[in-house]
């Protein structure tokens, strides 16, 4: 190439081979190469109209230096062009204003977007906290015209000594301004539609990494390190693929754009993927979005890595943190500088140990230092050898999922590709872009996210956020719930045209492999089945009595219900960040609650053993022979008794009630995550519900929840779930047996209750921290035969023994009773007759009176001191 | 030109924005609002607590026509947003001066 000598030559030249540059890139695909040869091509226009409008008025005494992507010689095709006017003093920049004016218009008019800065040497010596930009630019300067002498100056003394002066600062407003960009995306690399510039994982992360560690060199160096050691060697060689996909990913997109736009859009990726842009051989556009994907990953690691390991990129009052988290340090796991780090003798081949390492990530939200994440990395292939499977995994992985950085800890056995090997059923689903408008992130992101957004309810800060905070925190199996988000998706991984029926088949897969107990995979399975249900709810009426009814029906229990709304919640929450508004929220909820109360006001509505249901369904395919006996101990449960239980549950209890013969109370005890669980099944009789609750009380048991079921035939079947707060199981072993028997003892006759209750009430005198009035409410309207009534109460030992024995006293039949604690308020319906019907105007006048004398606080304070 | 918005019922906008591309209108802005008419408010107990919704969730559609198109996308709206009980919404149409698309700078009709 000649030189130019005329404008009108430099315009020729700059189209020219702007136009080569980009038909070679269709040919090759090197973006390498697009870089180099345009920043050459803009150096000798540059030069040329130097020549032209400064130099040709005599020797500059100023300088012309390359700055930030130019400096660097990073210049994609419509990338701006950074220069600095380098000046001794502002009076050489008087002289030259009119000719500057000249020089740059003429770039201008090429057209170049070109990006001017004049300063004096003083000026580049200081950092303005305000455009810290500008001394990172600095950072990569490079001599172009003019007086190198001055440059020099700024080169080898003012800007080493500025580092060595300011490193602090400016690492950490290098972290700042980083972690502002991070946010602004989500914190994420896995975007359906990244700017492959801006991102976490983008090319501006690879800037910041080389900034933070040569700033740390030169503050350690004084000088100016050589570049090959810019970045560590193994960082290096890592980074390099990544960084050729990616700068040849951003010249397809300016080519393609005809402007410095950075953003990948579905029509950019099929384009680039049928253009093999940045790999060798074709491919379909999710896969080469997975390659890119993997690319910004590598990127993104590295960035944070380096984020977190050079101290002065924090602030101190960030490094006393992680000082302190080194405390939560144990013998396997040592945490130094917020990251985990084993020892020598760790051998991570044994699984075990392994998946220890990620239950501690879950538990305390730190990350794996690189060494840690590489020695993950080199077991893995052993780990596929012989995965860890079944009850063992599932241990694993359920306490992970509850623990407060569960999503952060899968996040990491993802990355190192741990996820995929222990759950295969995931890897569909792996950086998966999925074309829909409405969601911003890969699938896998998604899934993640809608678990993290359930574990961040902990610290739930808007009125609205603390109701759902609430319902969490009242599900007796969240693991199921944070397991069912974990898979709801996977569906769309498989290409199937019905997401939710391919989630429900790969769901299959992982439950088998899990080795869930039968009656947990039916529950994951309905989340999974019904996640967009109640999405549908909000497009319709939700003040609809009948759409809400159709609804709770489809749900069938409270506690489906609790867990299908949190999932909607979370589900929408993880969408993007603009998805679950207010307006969304609180019609969440009002779904919610209106289809709660219609659970409990149906909840007498009887059972047909002959209907179709898919829990009779189940019941029959697991007892073929004893279908006909099932069927006549069903009949007359209401339909809430066998949505209540597992179908092997309800099996369970068939076979007790056929020993009622034989032993006239039918005991189980269970123990579960939050509480015990005892099931007494015997014929109905005065007081029974009421009896029960007294022998619970007498023990010290705090009842939580209970359910009360009776069939036509006068079976009865009590389920209380409750605290043991003295620990008499946990510590007693054999004082189960006792208990079972103490209860059938009491039930008949053998054992005193007043006696019992007389003792244990000596002993508690607690006084409650938050006051609760007690209401009453009673609806005649809700039930065929039965009349409902709400009693909500300061919760206190032996209160549901009270309540019921005083309704037993006031002539009563307590049909169901759905029994209910949050925090210090006992939530109790109770579906009531009296002579097989419902109760009149007068009779519950009556009981209401007697209720309220019962649960005011003299008379409470009455009994205590008669037990005392 | 006409400024043309529309509070409807959440459950009837798949109706009206299908009524809409049946008589070739395609653009619309959608917006979760929500408000209250002579429709009386909603008041659900849940544990103890009494949840009131004075303000009833609803959506607003709001899109420009040529004036050639009023009567035929008001009646569409209309038509499909109707359920004939209180709180199926209003329509309300306004005065236009002029539009702009922004990408060319096309104005008045043609930019709609």
């Amino acid at each position: 190439m000649s030189t130019p000598t005329s404008s009108r030559e430099v315009r020729v030249l700059y189209t020219e081979e702007s136009t080569r540059l980009q038909k070679d890139f269709a040919a090759s695909g090197n973006g390498r190469a697009v870089l180099g040869q345009r920043t050459k091509l803009l150096e000798r226009i540059i030069c040329s109209l130097w020549q032209e409008h400064i130099a040709a008025h005599g020797v500059a005494p100023f300088a012309l230096v390359a700055i930030g992507g130019f400096g660097r010689s990073w210049l994609f095709p419509h990338s701006d062009v950074d220069l600095l006017f380098l000046h001794e003093s502002r009076a050489t920049e008087e002289t030259y204003k009119a000719a500057l004016r000249g020089f740059s218009q003429e770039l201008w008019d090429l057209p170049l977007k070109v990006s001017p800065a004049t300063r004096t040497l003083a000026e580049c010596e200081r950092v303005n906290p305000d455009n810290v930009e500008f001394t990172m630019a600095l950072l990569d300067c490079r001599f172009l015209a003019g007086n190198h002498e001055l440059f020099s100056r700024l080169h080898d003394h003012v800007i080493p000594a500025l580092v060595q002066r300011d490193a602090q600062t400016l690492l950490q407003k290098l972290a700042e301004i980083t972690q502002q960009r991070h946010a602004k995306y989500g914190d994420t690399v896995f975007h359906l539609e990244p700017n492959v510039k801006d991102v976490p994982g983008g090319l501006r992360d690879y800037n910041v990494a080389c900034w933070l560690w040569l700033i740390s060199a030169m503050e350690k160096l004084g000088t100016w390190p050589d570049p090959i050691t810019l970045l560590p060697l193994p960082a290096r060689r890592q980074l390099e693929p990544a960084l050729e996909f990616l700068i040849a990913v951003r010249c397809f997109l300016h080519f393609r754009h005809g402007r410095d736009d950075n953003a990948l859009s579905w029509v950019d990726q099929d384009e680039a993927a049928r253009g093999k842009i940045g790999i060798d051989k074709q491919m379909r556009a999710a896969d080469w979005m997975r390659v890119y994907f993997s690319h910004a990953r590598a990127i993104h690691r590295l960035t944070t890595q380096l984020l977190e390991e050079i101290p002065a990129a924090r602030s101190s009052l960030y490094r006393q943190f992680q000082n302190w988290r080194s405390r939560v340090s144990n013998p396997e796991f040592s945490v130094v500088d917020g990251f985990i780090c084993l020892p020598e003798s760790s051998a991570l081949e044994d699984p075990q140990l392994l998946l220890r390492l990620f239950d501690f990530i879950a538990q305390h939200g730190v990350g794996a230092s690189t060494t840690t994440e590489h020695r993950v990395q080199q077991v893995l292939s052993s780990l596929a050898a012989m995965p860890p499977k079944g009850a063992e995994l599932w241990q694993h992985l359920q306490v992970m999922l509850l623990e407060p950085y569960g999503a952060d800890a899968l996040r990491t056995m993802h990355s190192l590709g741990v996820l995929k090997v222990l759950l295969p059923e995931l890897s569909v689903i792996d950086s998966l872009v999925v074309r829909d408008f409405y969601h911003r992130y890969t699938v896998d992101e998604h899934s993640f996210r809608a678990i993290e957004s359930l574990q961040e309810l902990a610290s739930a800060r808007s009125e609205w956020e603390q109701r759902y905070e609430e319902l969490f925190d009242e599900l007796e199996r969240p693991e199921l719930l944070l397991l069912s988000l974990l898979l709801h998706d996977t569906g769309k991984g498989i290409g199937t045209e019905d997401h939710v029926q391919g989630s429900l088949d790969v769901a299959q897969r992982a439950l088998a492999r899990l080795d869930l107990d039968v009656s947990d995979r039916e529950i994951v399975l309905f989340l999974i089945a019904s996640h967009l249900d109640l999405s549908a709810v909000l497009r319709r009426d939700i003040f609809d009595s009948a759409t809400i009814k159709a609804f709770a029906e489809k749900v069938g229990t409270p506690e489906r219900l609790k867990m299908l709304t949190l999932m909607t919640y979370a589900d929408i929450k993880s969408v993007n960040p603009e998805a679950l508004t207010p307006w969304k929220a609180e019609n969440i909820w009002q779904v919610y609650i209106a289809a709660a109360n219609c659970l409990n006001r149906s909840a007498d509505q009887p059972l047909h053993a002959d209907a179709e249901d898919e829990h009779f369904d189940r019941l029959h395919a697991l007892a073929p022979i004893a279908g006909k006996k099932i069927k006549n101990y069903l009949e007359g449960f209401p339909l809430r008794y066998v949505r209540s239980y597992p179908a092997e549950e309800v099996l369970r209890h068939f076979d007790m009630a056929q020993r009622l013969e034989h032993a006239p109370v039918q005991t189980t005890l269970k123990r579960g995550r939050h509480w015990y669980e005892v099931t007494v099944i015997t014929r109905d009789r005065p007081f029974l519900f009421a009896t029960i609750a007294g022998a619970l009380a007498a023990w010290g048991m705090n009842i939580i929840k209970a359910n009360a079921f009776s069939d036509e035939a006068g079976v009865v079947v009590d389920t209380f779930y409750f605290i043991d707060r003295f620990r008499t199981l946990e510590l007693n072993l054999p004082e189960w047996d006792r208990f079972q028997r103490n209860i059938s003892e009491v039930l008949t006759g053998k054992a005193d209750l007043e006696i019992m209750l007389r003792n244990r009430m000596r002993s508690e005198n607690g006084t409650p921290k938050v006051k609760i009035d007690t209401q009453l409410d009673f609806d005649n309207d809700c039930s065929s035969h039965s009349t409902l009534l709400q009693v909500i109460a300061q919760d206190q030992p032996g209160l549901l023994h009270r309540i019921s024995a005083r309704l037993s006293r006031e002539e009563c039949d307590i049909e169901i009773a759905l029994i209910d604690t949050e925090g210090q308020m006992a939530i109790d319906v109770f579906y009531l007759t009296s002579t097989r019907a419902k109760l009149t105007v007068q009779h519950q006048g009556r009981i209401k009176a007697a209720l309220e004398t019962e649960l005011s606080s003299s008379v409470l304070s009455e009994f205590r001191a008669k037990s005392g | 030109m006409t400024k043309i918005e529309a509070i409807i019922q959440n459950s009837k906008l798949d109706a009206v924005k299908d009524a809409l591309h049946e008589i070739g209108v395609e653009g619309m802005t959608v917006i979760e609002v929500r408000g209250h008419g002579r429709q009386k408010g909603h008041t659900e107990f849940y544990r103890g607590r009494e949840y009131t919704v004075d303000l009833i969730p609803k959506i607003k559609l709001e899109l420009v026509v040529a004036d050639k198109m009023i009567d035929q996308v008001v009646n569409a709206v209309a038509a499909a947003a109707r359920t004939g009980k209180i709180g199926d919404g209003k329509i309300f149409l306004s005065r236009i001066d002029e539009a702009i698309r922004i990408r060319n700078d096309e104005r008045g009709e043609g930019a709609l």
